[in-house]
Formats: C-alpha cells, structure tokens, sequence
C-alpha cells in the first residue's frame, strides 16, 4: 500500500479482484521491447494464458474451464518455447535484453530523503547515480547526488561527509576507510544543476587490495535536514585474465563469429557477454559466452547466429562493442573477479553481405528434450480437454507466427 | 531364457523406464532460515508440509542469510536430483529465493550436469545415475514476492548489515548481478502482493512491506520504479502478463505478471504456515504442478 494515494472509487477494485480470483482477467498482448532495437528479431515472448488462482467449484463446466485453461498454458508454453528457441542462448535479439544493451551507462535512482535518524521526508526527493556496480581492478567509479523538490525543483544539498569502507562478515579483520571528496563544481556534469559528485578509484586507496562490497556512506543536508545514503560498489582488486590481442572474425557452422583472444590466469567458468549493433548504431544482438577455460592462451568467442541475421536483415556492416565479463567463482562470495571492461567500439566486421552465412534454426539435445516434453503434455491436456466432452471442439493446435515477430 | 520371457524381460524394462520419470515441485525459501539445508522433505519454513503445494514437493531449503553465489550450491544440488535424466520440475521460489534461482538458472542453466537419481544423502547430493545432459528440465517457475529486483529495505538499511544477503538484495546490486532476461526460455509467472503499510516511505508504488512491486512484477532496468495497481493517478500500473506496463517500462523477458493485489490484501510472509502472497502462489501451484 502506498501512502496518501488517489483512487478511482473502491468499486472497481473490487471487481478487479473478483475477476482476478474467477480467473477471468485475461494478459494482455505483448509488443516488441525496445523499440529502439533494430528491426526486433523476434520481439520478447508474449504473454501467457492466465493462471487458475484456486480451484473453481467442482461442476463439469467449471471442470472444462480448467481444462481450457491448461491447454492454453501448454500450447503457449511449447509454441513460445518453438519460436524463440530458434537462436541460441547465446546470441539473441537485442529487444530481448532491453536493460543489457548499454552497461556502462550509470544506474540512477530517485528515493525520498532518508533521514540520519532513520526516518524519511517524502517532500525531499534525493537523486542518485553512480557509474557502475561491479569494479574491475583499476576502474573508477563516479557517483552523484541532488535533491529536489515534489515539482523537481532543485534544492539546495551540500555534502558533509563521504566514507568508503569495505564490508566484512563475522570473524573477519575490519577493511581499511577512505574519506571520499565530493564537490559540486563539475560544470559539464549530466547529473543536473546543483549535482554533488565524487569518484572512488579504490587501486589509489588503502582499499586497492579489497574483494567485495565497499559501501559508501554519504551524510548531507537538503532542506534543513541531515540526510544519509548508501551507495555500494563490488570491487575485484585482480584481473583473472587479460585481453590478448585483437578480435577475429569468422563464419562459422552456423554463426558469424567474432573471436577475441584473452590471456588466462586463472582457470574457470568465464562468463562474458557483447554487443552488436548494425551499421546505423542500433542494437541488433546480444552476444554471451560461459564457458570453463583453462589457463593460457584462449579464445572468447561472441557469435551471432546465423538465422537471426537473415531474419533480423539488420544493415551491415556489424559493429561489436562494449565487452565486459568476469570469472565466476562458485560458491564463492565474492563470486566473481572482473575482466578489464572493453568500452565504445571493439571490433567492426568487414563481412557486408550474409551469402554463405548459414540460415538454419538453433538445434541442441537441450532444445530437443525441452520441445519433446512441452508437446507431451500439452497433447495430454489436449487429450483431457477432448475427453471431457467429445463433442466440443479443440482450441487450434497449431503455433501462429506472431506477426509483431518482425 | 525362451522368448516369451525376454520379451517380458523388455517389457519390465519400458515400465521401469517410465516408473522412474517423475514430476518434482521445488519450493526455494526466501530470507530468514527454517528448514535444515539439504533436507528435502523438511517444510518448516513454509508450513504443514501435508498442504498440498504440487506434485512430489521438495523443500529446497537454505539459510536464508548468506549471500546468494555461496548458496547457489544448494539449488544446484537440488536441481541436479530431481530435474535431470527423465525427471522435470516445476519451481516455486519466494523473495529472496528468486534471486538465488534467477541467478543459478542465469549462470549455470547451460553448464553440464550430471544426470542423478533423487535419492540425497544428508547434504542434499543424490547419487549418480548416469551420464549428462546440458542445464536442468524444468516446466515453469512461480514466484511469491519475487526478490530478483532487490528491495529498497536494503538500500536504506533497514535490515541487519551482519547478513550478506542484505547486501545482495540492495536494489542496484540484485539487478546488476545477473542478466534477469537469461531463462533459457523458461517461463516465470509473478504473483506480487500489496498490503504493504509500514514501510511504505521506503518502497516506491506498491508492496507487500518488503518487496515493491518493480520488483515483484519483474520490471527490468538497473533501478527500481514506482508501479502500482489501476486507479493511482500518479502512479503507472503494473500490467498483467508480460506486457509493457503502464508508462512504457518493460519486464523482464519471459517474466509474466500472474497475480497482481488489487484488493491490497496479500502481505510478505508466510508465517510458517502457507500465509500471505507464499498462500496464493501455493494455490496455484497445487493446481497446475501435476
């Protein structure tokens, strides 16, 4: 519940919520999701018939209506499961991943004033940003804050005092304190005017050395009132491996490859994800690699899928740019160490035409059993619908194309 | 041995065969501890463990405390019993829980596994039965007050700072973690409650006293937002399904909104007896995880 909210008369509610328990609110249709993806190969999965919330009285058309209602479930479960299971899931549409496209784009936030003394003023909006979240060895983060109004007029904030400090657990020696320098003089800022701003570069500090969580804790005053907040950052104090040279490209069996060489310290689960966009800039893909490599010389390979570029026809040349990536350490916390992030444009393919790129649907032993055991129960509850009243007839079996696919 | 009885003999053997397929429920607890680890049939976290809550049902239980990667091993165990081989699963993970399963499917749902049988020995591990197979088989997750969006209890520091699951659920650091698209196509259907009061001028739109709705409708992006329920004309609406919601933000890829509390009636917990938002998704769950 929300505090001093308006609402439409309490009658509508109400018969929301007895549409909802009868399992009649119907989802509604599902639409491409990042409209600025270019030319969406193939939009986000779409919707899913509704669930039954409770069993509904135990008459025989009641009994069918659940029985329509899983059929609905299972045929859109296979048939969203047959479409999008055309690509890997390693190489997917961009519009699928909407939140991945930019990741070096800072994180902000907007939440009521929280006082020191732990309560929070709802007339004071604090506006936050920071960076990044996860910190390879040698990066730096920025963060920033101002504070507005309930207009978003901007109000005066001065920052009283900042102070990182690595979090630790139980046993564990205290980590090192740094005080942190804010200052509200960055004229080209993009955070607004009257943004305060500091940047932790944890390599330069006693906390160079830190794996984990460093949480920096900001105190301030806005509005005349003593505010805190809380910013954390993952750092990794060393790099597992290092980037080894410059990307290749390749068509492969059934992809357009785009080969990077790393160098490895430290043997392990890699997981490293890419992004491609088209000649014009627009996101097109996202491209992910995890797999277990061993130390030395190895390749991390960032393939798009054949099929999605012939469906997708994105404008070519292809562009790959902001790599990033860790070693997944598992079981372990912190669980991961941080590849040197490749920032901007890494590699521009010279392949402009997609003759002799493979045009053929994803095909795994994991696509296979999923796609079997989908079919198997939707042909049962199927089957069940038909036996609980012969004569009627069966929802359409077969999997429409969605025509927003494109 | 004539023919008859080799025929008999390979008849034995198919039955067998489909004896040992099964469909396993695995309910994944959220923050705060219950169950013993390892013990499947061990439900004291969620309540009388003779409610019916789906199909053959597995108590995947953790301490509720620690950070996620640390736990991760536990899911996997679990995952390995009782969803490989010829064994599929429905998955109900609540809060904290979604978080922990989000970021084990996202992670390790391509790795190979060893196919096991379902008998655990007291850490959770069962035994193995042969050969491998890429990531799990499961039919659909259901999430009660899904944590996988972090929850801004955390960011303010309400909860404890001794436990380092409170670090991970801090709004920026649980979407940051792991790419939330990454279901390998497998559906996660989102049941979000709002009889949220007391902490209310901490969650943005509407929740369930711990988990707002950004979250526990499955909103992408490396923030919260507020959303709501119709009717709030400041506030854009949480859509059913997997569309857009009101305003134009989007939900995780292959995330639907099943549940919505429009009544504003459904609070957090469970209180060890299949309470709140953990009730609702375990009605549904009994019905349709068969």
């Amino acid at each position: 519940m929300r505090a001093a909210r308006w609402t439409w008369p309490g009658a509508l509610g109400v018969a929301l919520v007895l549409a909802l328990v009868l399992g009649l609110v119907m989802m509604r249709e599902d639409e491409p999701v990042a409209a600025h993806a270019a030319r969406a190969p193939p939009s986000a999965p779409r919707p899913p018939a509704p669930m039954p919330m409770a069993a509904p009285p135990d008459d025989r058309a009641a009994r069918r209506g659940r029985l329509l209602e899983q059929v609905r479930l299972l045929d859109h479960t296979y048939c969203s499961y047959l479409l999008h299971s055309r690509y890997p899931h390693a190489s997917r549409p961009a519009g699928h991943h909407p939140d991945q496209l930019y990741p070096n784009r800072p994180v902000r936030e907007a939440n009521p004033m929280r006082t020191e003394g732990g309560d929070s003023d709802p007339a004071v909006s604090l506006q936050t940003s920071q960076s990044r979240v996860y910190l390879a060895a040698g990066e730096s983060v920025r963060f920033s804050l101002r504070a507005a109004d309930a207009q978003g007029q901007p109000l005066a904030l001065v920052v009283t005092r900042a102070l990182a400090q690595g979090m630790t657990y139980g046993a564990s020696r205290p980590a090192p304190r740094v005080t942190l320098a804010f200052s509200n003089d960055d004229d080209d800022d993009d955070d607004g005017k009257g943004a305060w701003n500091g940047v932790l570069t944890p390599s330069g500090t006693p906390l160079a050395g830190f794996h984990g969580t460093i949480r920096l804790e900001v105190r301030y005053s806005a509005a005349g009132r003593q505010g805190i907040v809380l910013f954390d950052v993952i750092h990794s104090p060393i790099l597992p491996a290092t980037w080894a040279g410059a990307p290749r490209e390749a068509v492969g069996a059934d992809a357009l490859q785009f080969a990077l060489p790393l160098s490895v310290r430290m043997a392990g689960r890699y997981i490293v994800s890419g992004r491609i966009d088209d000649a014009t800039g627009r996101p097109f893909a996202l491209a992910t690699f995890n797999e277990v490599l061993g130390e030395g010389a190895q390749q991390v390979r960032l393939d798009v899928h054949g099929k999605l570029l012939h469906d997708g026809a994105p404008r070519l040349p292809l562009r790959l740019r902001d790599v990033e990536g860790y070693l997944l350490r598992e079981d372990a916390d912190p669980d991961r160490l941080l590849l040197p992030r490749l920032e901007g444009e890494v590699f521009a393919s010279a392949t402009r035409r997609l003759d002799g790129v493979p045009d053929t649907e994803w095909q795994s032993e994991e696509r296979s059993r999923y796609l079997a055991e989908y079919a198997k129960d939707r042909n049962a509850a199927r089957a069940r619908l038909a036996a609980s009243d012969p004569a009627a007839p069966l929802p359409p079996a077969d999997c429409a194309q969605p025509a927003a696919d494109q | 041995m004539n023919k008859k009885h080799s025929l008999c003999a390979l008849c034995l053997l198919a039955l067998a065969g489909i004896a040992n397929a099964a469909n396993y429920t695995l309910w994944i607890n959220g923050r705060n501890s219950g169950g013993t680890p390892g013990n499947y049939g061990d439900f004291r976290y969620w309540g009388p463990a003779s409610t019916p809550a789906g199909v053959n049902k597995q108590a995947v239980n953790w301490d509720g405390r620690s950070s996620v990667a640390s736990q991760s091993g536990r899911v996997r165990d679990a995952l390995d019993c009782f969803c490989t081989g010829q064994n599929w699963c429905y998955i109900a993970a609540y809060s904290a829980g979604e978080l922990l399963f989000g970021y084990t499917l996202a992670n390790f749902g391509g790795s190979t596994r060893a196919i096991r049988h379902t008998s655990a020995n007291a850490a959770g591990v069962c035994g193995d039965a042969g050969g491998v197979q890429t990531g799990w088989n499961i039919k659909w997750v259901r999430t009660a007050a899904g944590a996988a969006g972090g929850s801004e209890l955390a960011n303010a520091g309400a909860w404890a700072t001794s436990e380092p699951l409170v670090q991970d659920l801090k709004v920026s650091t649980a979407r940051a973690m792991y790419n939330h698209h990454n279901t390998r196509n497998i559906w996660f259907y989102r049941y979000a409650g709002a009889r949220g009061t007391v902490y209310s001028f901490l969650l943005p739109g509407q929740d369930d006293e711990v988990v707002a709705y950004h979250s526990s409708g499955g909103a992408a992006g490396s923030a919260g937002r507020s959303l709501c329920n119709p009717g709030d004309w400041f506030c854009d609406d949480l859509t059913y399904g997997s569309a857009r919601n009101q305003g134009g933000s989007v939900k995780w890829s292959w995330h639907a909104v099943a549940f919505r509390d429009d009544g504003e009636d459904i609070g957090h917990y469970g209180d060890a007896n299949w309470q709140g938002i953990v009730g609702v998704v375990r009605e549904a769950v009994a019905v349709t995880a068969n």
